[in-house]
């Protein structure tokens, strides 16, 4: 059992705490903000290094276990999922960070802002990275926690609290409704870690108590994750947050939601249990927020509607229930992080620069913003799954296999949706070119820094769509990992 | 947690906790491996009473800051968000 060193990364929400007080009491508060950019960009060599780490390891998996064996420790397993995961988040963690260099300049208490950001961030890679219950519960409250305080942290208006204060109240019961589903696995298992509880539970014959579990496990993550009943904190909360924060939590939080519902009903479960369940939440999901998106007039709650719409097409692959299915889940969540973190990063520029968050005075903002309304509309177009772009490559995967699982009528649902969803993403993009700027609207590019980060962003988007191989490589093998090497995932475990 | 009162909603999502708490430790005793209580089932309690604590932490302040924008704690009046 070897630690990583690189493991250690975890704890650097101290380091940015530690550096915004010095950096404050020295008098030049921009150390700070250059210490967070680069803590931000540490999390991404830290995932490549643990990556090089994980394909030189036996069977392609780390187990260890941090401060201790499992009563007094955390245990992580860390598998290709996890890491596809963690790449995801640090990545857009890293534009989010760049980007609030200059988006969050007029503000005060940044110190604050950094920390919890850094808090988020290690919260969403302890949730991918988690060995065991323990572990996964502890993250996944540090990762809650960080979201309500950065949801309101504009506490001089009345929006962001009023959002927050909902957020706070749903998200705190979903998790503990999950505590509750975690404390029914312990009882049956005596256990928390992943591998030994899958070893008693998967393929016995089912009772009402897998039925109950289920049932708690889908209510618990489906909180964060905004699957159609549970979806309601999302569009309060996601337009009220700051622009980086709406991207963080849009573009990674819910899917991190949804990977740790992946992982723990795969290892519970044989997907013949959960499939019809699954798909009926992932049909109402895709259906709901779409129809509501294209209601909005505010633009960035339309996008985080667009962002419900989004995890109805993620749950297809899950409810497939075949490697293929879940590799294109994975490869949705990676082109999600970075398109819907690109259109509310470039939208926030928009936001910054005009002022106002109503599609109806947008008229031909564009002019003048050039090259932000670029960003825009590859963000949305890569959204609505025009082909060139990302967005096309996974939901091509996913329809693709829920066709093979004889899923049909779910496959008319998502190709018709997609369609409905054009409507949506190409009135704006048509408010912002045509048409006159409102009169007193006066709108300049935006700041060098965030225009450079939403531009790369929007290369990225393309490249991926032009050359998907390799992500999509590294997203099959995730997908293999979980699925079909599972029951090599617990030998590996147990030895 | 039907009340309307925020600081009542705080309580409740406590005592819910609590209870998942409760849970936890009647299983460490059905666990309980030669006359000892199984320490997972204890460890995870007293982890979850700390992230309890931190999110009443985080609610009150909210609930403070509610109560400067709205002067009321009723969280019927916190409806200024829809659709």
């Amino acid at each position: 059992m070897v630690i990583p060193t690189s493991i250690y990364y975890l704890f650097t929400p101290m380091l940015v705490i530690l550096a915004g007080i010095l950096a404050e009491r020295a008098g030049s508060p921009k150390i700070r903000d250059i210490v967070a950019v680069a803590v931000s960009a540490l999390g991404v060599v830290f995932v490549w290094t643990l990556y090089s780490a994980l394909k030189a390891a036996p069977e392609n998996i780390l187990v260890f276990s941090l401060g201790g064996g499992p009563p007094l420790g955390a245990s992580f397993e860390i598998d290709m999922m996890g890491i596809f995961m963690a790449f995801s988040t640090t990545i857009l963690a890293f534009f989010a960070t760049v980007y609030s260099y200059n988006y969050m300049e007029h503000d005060t208490r940044l110190t604050e802002y950094y920390t919890l950001l850094s808090a988020l961030v290690v919260g969403m890679i302890g949730v991918a990275f988690a060995g065991d219950f323990f572990t996964l519960f502890i993250f996944w409250e540090m990762m809650g926690i960080a979201s309500y305080a950065l949801v309101s942290f504009r506490k001089s208006l009345w929006g962001p609290i009023e959002a927050g204060f909902k957020y706070m109240v749903m998200g705190s019961v979903g998790s503990t409704v999950l505590f509750f589903g975690i404390a029914l696995v312990y009882g049956i298992t005596g256990t928390l870690n992943f591998a030994q509880i899958s070893t008693v539970i998967r393929g016995q014959p089912i009772n009402l108590w897998y039925y109950l579990i289920f049932a708690l496990f889908v209510v618990g993550f489906g909180v964060k994750t905004a699957i159609v009943p549970m979806h309601t904190w999302l569009p309060d909360a996601h337009p009220e947050a700051p622009s980086p924060i709406s991207a963080m939590l849009s573009g990674i939080l819910i899917e991190t939601g949804l990977y740790a519902l992946t992982r723990v009903i795969f290892i519970l479960f044989e997907p013949s249990f959960f499939k019809v369940t699954v798909s009926v939440l992932a049909a109402l999901t895709m259906t709901l927020g779409n129809m509501l998106a294209l209601r909005q007039d505010d633009v960035k709650r339309m996008l985080a509607y667009s962002s419900i719409a989004q995890m109805g097409y993620m749950l297809i692959g899950v409810s497939t229930g075949l490697a293929y299915g879940l590799m294109g889940t994975l490869l949705h969540v990676l082109n999600h992080s970075l398109m819907k973190g690109l259109a509310f990063l470039s939208v926030g520029s928009v936001v910054h620069e005009t002022g106002t968050r109503d599609i109806k005075r947008l008229n031909g903002v564009g002019k003048s913003m050039p090259f932000t309304s670029m960003a825009v509309i590859v963000s949305f177009l890569g959204l609505g799954g025009v082909p060139g772009t990302n967005g096309f490559v996974s939901k091509f995967i996913l329809f693709n296999a829920a066709l093979g699982a004889d899923m049909l009528l779910l496959v008319i649902l998502g190709v018709l949706n997609s369609a409905l969803s054009m409507a949506y993403y190409l009135r704006v993009i048509m408010v912002l070119l045509s048409g006159e700027a409102e009169e007193g609207l006066t709108a300049k590019e935006a700041p060098l820094l965030m225009v450079g980060v939403t531009l790369v962003m929007a290369v990225l988007i393309i490249v991926l769509g032009l050359y998907p191989s390799p992500v999509v490589g590294i997203a099959s093998k995730a997908a293999e990992s979980l699925v079909d090497n599972l029951s090599m995932y617990i030998g590996v475990v147990m030895s | 947690m039907s009340r309307s009162n925020m600081i009542r909603i705080l309580l409740g999502i406590e005592m819910i906790l609590n209870a998942g708490n409760f849970v936890f430790i009647y299983f460490a005793t059905q666990h309980a491996a030669m006359g000892v209580v199984d320490p997972l089932g204890q460890s995870i309690v007293f982890m979850s009473i700390v992230t309890g604590g931190c999110v009443v932490a985080v609610g009150l302040a909210l609930i403070v800051n509610a109560y400067k924008h709205f002067k009321t704690v009723d969280s019927r009046e916190l409806r200024r968000l829809r659709w």
